[in-house]
């Protein structure tokens, strides 16, 4: 009976310590505000809807008041909603601005007044890999609009560990989480150029800072990369 | 005679795990029992490169029955059968808000089980060899938890030959024995196979009532399995892990059948595999 109830302290060992806990990582990032615009001249007597995407400091997106501004009110106006204005020939930057309790955090984006509205072509986005462990990872990154898709790209340069189980790439406004983030999927190459393809709808090009590479079964953080402003 | 009867001691005593069997099979109609507990919780792992990283903090809790039966004096049956494990993994919470990032899970199922054979090679004389073939059964969930990386097991069937070697002797007037091994696991689903190797020492104190145990032993990867995007395991059932792993034991002996036991282990080095120090007691019974 008393080995009886030693077998059964034991089992009682496993239930009892075997309780999930709480792990605390620190996951504050600056607040950011990013003017998403597809243009570059703005004609005169046209009009142009202008969006920013404001991310918290936890880099979630979070729906806020945009203060909008226009350098020049005789060459550009803009109103409340950041619907803009072509009054005049020039050139001209629209100011979006956040007003938080201790600071403001703005974006600001040039254009031209001309005759005509010209649309800018997409802009691919750029940037380069980091490790933020002891795990091997490199290498530069586009990300490039392809028809409804977006395509990631690494270049000859991409190195990663190909030892980690389970290692995914992520979109991201944080990169210390994966909470809120768009994932990509599983690492399917360790070296070298190759792409992945994000579906139409998924995410746009201007939504994220970051490229995050994390390895899911071990729930850590294996590096990052900023894309360039 | 007497030195043999040392290491029969030795054997019968020993907190046994698979690999700490040692070259001494059970006599006939004899066996060795054991119920122990092990358990790591790890909040850090050691990286390919060697080195130790964080990990979010994790657990396996194995309640287990080691067993061994001597069927003639030359054939052993052992099995290692993990009757309850549970891996748990904590949630993330942010220190920014308090919000929890990811939740922690857990999983609870039974173990890979080992059942295996030892063959006694040489039985009588300074050093008794014997081989062992083990069969590990992937009964353990492989895949567990929301995204499938929690494991009670590997998810692999893998066949292990191993040779021991032991010898008993004397430390001033204490009984004392020394083994070693090394074996060859081959292991399938895309697992790189393994040598595994170890070496061990034991006194015994105390008119024969506690054994002071000291191991050193590894596992090496030939790292001719599938790259690891394939496989979703970690902690001590990824692919390719290696260690080399110093555990002490003291094993007590209450009556001539019962006693308790309790050792841990610490890596001093590693690949892929946690970081921090595992633990385990058990109760043993002794047939005889």
């Amino acid at each position: 009976m008393r080995m009886f109830n030693l077998s059964a302290l034991l089992l009682c060992i496993g239930l009892l310590s075997g309780c999930i806990g709480d792990d605390i990582i620190m996951d504050t990032v600056e607040e950011n505000l990013r003017i998403s615009a597809s243009i570059d001249t703005l004609g005169v007597g046209d009009t142009y809807q202008f969006e920013a995407i404001y991310t918290n400091n936890v880099g979630q997106e979070e729906s806020t008041n945009i203060d909008w501004s226009s350098s020049d009110e005789n060459l550009l106006r803009i109103d409340a909603q950041g619907l803009a204005t072509g009054i005049a020939q020039g050139s001209v930057s629209v100011t979006a601005n956040v007003n938080l309790a201790d600071k403001t955090v703005t974006d600001v984006f040039d254009l031209h007044i001309a005759d005509n509205t010209v649309v800018a072509a997409p802009q691919n986005r750029n940037g380069a890999l980091r490790t933020t462990s002891s795990y091997v990872l490199q290498g530069n990154f586009v990300l490039r609009p392809d028809g409804d898709d977006l395509v990631l790209s690494f270049d000859d340069s991409y190195r990663a560990s190909s030892s980690l189980p389970g290692l995914y790439l992520y979109l991201t406004n944080n990169p210390q989480t994966t909470s809120g983030a768009y994932e990509i999927g599983k690492a399917t190459s360790f070296s070298g150029s190759h792409t992945y393809t994000i579906p139409g709808g998924d995410a746009t090009l201007e939504q994220y800072t970051h490229v995050l590479f994390f390895c899911k079964p071990f729930n850590v953080k294996v590096g990052d990369g900023a894309f360039e402003e | 005679m007497q030195r043999f009867i040392i290491l029969l001691f030795c054997l019968l005593v020993l907190n046994i795990q698979w690999a700490e069997a040692g070259g001494w099979p059970q006599p006939k109609g004899n066996g060795y029992f054991k119920l122990y507990q092990w358990w790591v919780v790890a909040d850090q792992h050691f990286t390919d490169a060697g080195r130790i990283d964080p990990n979010v903090t994790s657990g396996i809790f194995n309640t287990s029955l080691y067993a061994e039966y001597g069927f003639t004096d030359r054939i052993t049956a052992v099995a290692n059968i993990p009757l309850f494990s549970r891996a748990y993994f904590n949630n993330t919470i942010s220190g920014t808000t308090g919000a929890t990032l990811i939740p922690g899970e857990s999983i609870n199922s039974i173990g890979d089980i080992d059942l295996g054979i030892k063959y006694g090679l040489i039985t009588k004389g300074p050093v008794a060899i014997s081989a062992t073939v083990l069969f590990g059964l992937p009964l353990g969930n492989e895949r567990g938890g929301s995204e499938g990386n929690l494991q009670t097991g590997d998810g692999e069937f893998n066949q292990m030959l191993q040779l021991d070697a032991g010898t008993g002797f004397k430390i001033g007037k204490l009984p004392a024995y020394a083994n070693a091994y090394a074996g060859i696991n081959n292991r399938t689903e895309g697992f790189s196979d393994e040598f595994r190797f170890g070496i061990e020492a034991g006194v015994n104190l105390f008119n024969n009532r506690l054994w002071a145990i000291g191991r050193l032993y590894g596992i090496q990867s030939l790292q001719n399995g599938d790259l690891n995007q394939g496989i979703n395991s970690t902690s001590v059932f990824a692919n390719n892990s290696e260690h080399l792993t110093f555990s002490p034991e003291f094993a007590y002996s209450i009556t001539d059948k019962w006693g308790v036991s309790a050792s841990f282990g610490t890596a001093l080095s590693g690949r892929i595999i946690f970081a921090n120090p595992s633990y385990s007691v058990g109760v043993f019974f002794n047939l005889r």
